[in-house]
């Protein structure tokens, strides 16, 4: 077999753009959230620790609290109740569902801290009444829901399916508590552990005409750096572990991620500037500002608004992108014309960004509503 | 125009505490990588179908660790992309037994799109630690396959997927959390999370049923029928799951390509291992219509038709 010619690439980014030539455009038609009732407080959660630690989290984090699940509550249930509401917030039936893709690290479910056969898709898609839907599972760290978007962004756009949905739901709050029995000092690789929240999440893609919808959606893996975070099963305690070299990943990432962002904004034939919202992966409001920082430094020009929400969620996964897109449009803080910017970062490394501007997706929510 | 294969490598593990779910599938797609001509650099996705570790790890995506270890573009040069260098985009898909041709489908998409030129699909298992009888047919094995978008009217053009939920409890699995019981040493956990398997009977009936329902239903949206499939491809997921579904189907045994005794019960790598005997035996290279096969829990049948010019032969892997 003769080597594989490839043309000379403009991109380190695997890249899908609105202006490539796809018959269809693909556009994000409903996001929908389901947060469990019950609270923790950071001043709580370490209130808890086994050890004496000394870790002012919230002070490090700016994470207030977050939800965590109750009796009952587990990934698909909380899956199940965003993909419920997201179609609350849709024009669409269940029925109308061609692509189902489940996101979820955690696939909690009845007895099991982690199913793994059959797919929580299936689940998914007969709780939802999506019988005819194609579904499986997809395990990208934190960068799962926009790596679910990345897919049926290229089977919408290119007339395969005309109507999809990619649904999260993270119960990591055992994550957590597991930290907490072990945790000794600020330089403990389980400290992250300590800023994970639970939430579902979904969001609906549909066709749309050609040239509109996603403007671009781009993503690449780093592996040189794909050991600086790694979670297990755990043995202390039901559920997982998950050790993170903390200051590491996020110099890597806030390093690596600014020429992305560059590429990813010429690609749309735009500026940073040009950007009125940008909403990054949620670790701490600390790494969020230092990232913002750095891209602004090296690419001259900042978004107009960085979202961070992590003061009363905290860190909920593969589902914080659209936790907070959602959170923005119940508050209208974006509204119709506005153009944003997703921005996934998850171990791998992971990084995913896509750019669009928000069209009628605004009157679904809010007071308007 | 369709997705073709450019070389299929499967290989069975020796049941050795070296061979990990992640060794077997790296040597897999580094064979597959040689055999295709192909550079590393040149993978530009990288999708990982294998369910079963011996560590359940979370996270990352254990695509992101093949990747890093086949050395495909493991980071991004000093000055940014661009200037004839591209980076590779990995994650893992979870579809049990049928993983291997839903990854299929989706780099399928990414191909036609020119979104990528160049994709694999690795799969890999071992068999949990049940701590107790569990699934006898899962074997260690780990496979990969590499796709590439070629304009002539042929390659992987149609696809299907097709669940039975009303047998979602004869095959599941997951992990539970056990505790420790007696005296605990001092490095010892207080308990550990358990994979439990559970495999009712009747699940290889019902798989057979499902198989011979869902390849009906797809041959009839083609407007094809039995008799113009000239190579059937059957995963081996489930030790005696092929000839009993060839016979439901009518398939005579000259037209199906069996695979090696070894490579029974791969589960995710079954579907590579079925098109690397079907290669080896230069069937898949003399058929016009070939039927790619998969069954496993939901139950969950998966198929795709590979069509090819009989003129057209894609890698030997015999040389």
């Amino acid at each position: 077999m003769s080597e594989v010619q490839k043309a000379q690439p403009e991109h380190w980014l695997t890249l899908q753009s609105a202006g490539s030539g796809s018959p269809w455009g693909c556009r994000i038609e409903s996001v929908g959230v389901k947060l469990p009732a019950q609270r923790l407080t950071t001043k709580d959660l370490m209130s808890k620790t086994s050890h004496r630690t000394r870790i002012q989290l919230e002070r490090l984090t700016g994470i207030h609290e977050r939800h965590v699940v109750g009796p009952g509550e587990n990934s698909f249930t909380l899956a199940t109740g965003a993909a419920r509401d997201c179609l609350s917030h849709s024009r669409h039936q269940a029925s109308d569902i061609e692509m189902l893709i489940s996101t979820s690290i955690s696939r909690s479910k009845g007895r099991s801290s982690q199913s793994f056969e059959p797919p929580l898709s299936l689940y998914l898609k007969q709780a939802i009444g999506a019988t005819q839907a194609t579904s499986f599972d997809l395990s990208n760290a934190c960068a799962g829901m926009l790596t679910g978007v990345f897919i049926l962004q290229n089977l919408i756009s290119h007339g395969e399916i005309s109507c999809g949905m990619v649904v999260s739901g993270e119960y990591i709050s055992h994550l957590s508590w597991n930290a907490a029995r072990q945790i000794r000092s600020l330089f403990s690789k389980q400290l992250a552990s300590l800023t994970l929240g639970d939430a579902g999440a979904a969001v609906l893609l549909e066709r749309a005409p050609r040239g509109s919808g996603i403007d671009v959606i781009g993503f690449t893996t780093l592996a040189e750096h794909s050991r600086l975070c790694l979670a297990f099963p755990s043995s202390v305690g039901p559920g997982a572990q998950m050790y993170t070299k903390a200051r590491t990943l996020q110099r890597v990432a806030i390093e690596d991620t600014a020429p992305l962002v560059a590429e990813t904004i010429r690609e749309a034939g735009i500026d940073l500037a040009d950007i009125d919202y940008m909403i990054p992966h949620q670790t701490s409001a600390r790494a969020i500002r230092a990232g913002t920082d750095a891209f602004v430094q090296r690419l001259g020009a900042r978004p107009k608004h960085v979202v961070i929400n992590i003061e009363e969620y905290g860190n909920t996964s593969s589902t914080t992108l659209f936790v907070a897109l959602y959170k923005c449009l119940q508050e209208q803080k974006i509204r119709k014309h506005d153009r944003v910017m997703l921005l996934a970062l998850a171990s791998g490394i992971e990084i995913g960004i896509a750019i669009f501007t928000i069209d009628n997706l605004a009157d679904s929510y809010g007071h308007a509503h | 125009m369709g997705t073709h294969i450019e070389a299929a490598c499967a290989r069975v593990g020796n049941g050795g505490r070296k061979a990990t779910a992640r060794r077997l599938a790296d040597d897999a797609a580094r064979a597959c990588l040689t055999l295709a001509g192909c550079r590393p650099a040149d993978v530009d996705m990288l999708i990982n179908v294998g369910v079963y570790r011996e560590d359940s790890m979370g996270e990352p995506a254990l695509a992101a660790l093949i990747q890093e270890d086949i050395g495909a573009n493991r980071g991004q040069p000093p000055d940014g992309g661009g200037r004839g260098r591209s980076g590779t985009f990995s994650f893992d898909l979870l579809n049990g037994a049928c993983g291997v041709i839903t990854a299929i489908q989706v780099e399928s998409g990414l191909l036609r799109a020119g979104a990528i030129r160049l994709g694999t699909v690795v799969s890999s298992d071992v068999p949990p630690d049940l701590g107790g009888p569990g699934a006898p047919f899962l074997r260690p094995a780990g496979g990969a396959i590499l796709l590439r978008w070629d304009d002539s009217p042929a390659g992987f053009t149609d696809f299907c997927t097709l669940t039975f939920p009303e047998y979602e409890d004869l095959f599941t699995s997951g992990l539970e959390w056990r505790e420790r019981r007696g005296i605990r040493g001092p490095r010892q956990g207080t308990g550990h999370n358990r994979m439990v398997v559970m495999v009712k009977p009747g699940y290889l009936a019902r798989l057979v049923d499902c198989a011979e329902e869902a390849t009906r239903r797809f041959l009839r949206r083609l407007g094809l029928g039995v008799e113009d499939i000239d190579l059937l491809v059957p995963a081996p997921s489930v030790p005696d799951f092929v000839d009993p579904l060839r016979a439901r189907l009518g398939v005579p045994g000259d037209r199906v390509a069996y695979t090696p005794e070894d490579l029974e019960g791969s589960h995710t790598t079954g579907p590579i291992a079925a098109l690397q005997a079907a290669i080896k035996s230069g069937r898949l290279g003399e058929a016009r219509n070939t039927l790619l096969l998969a069954a496993g829990a939901g139950i969950t049948v998966a198929l795709a038709l590979y069509r090819q010019e009989p003129e057209r032969r894609v890698t030997d892997l015999s040389r």
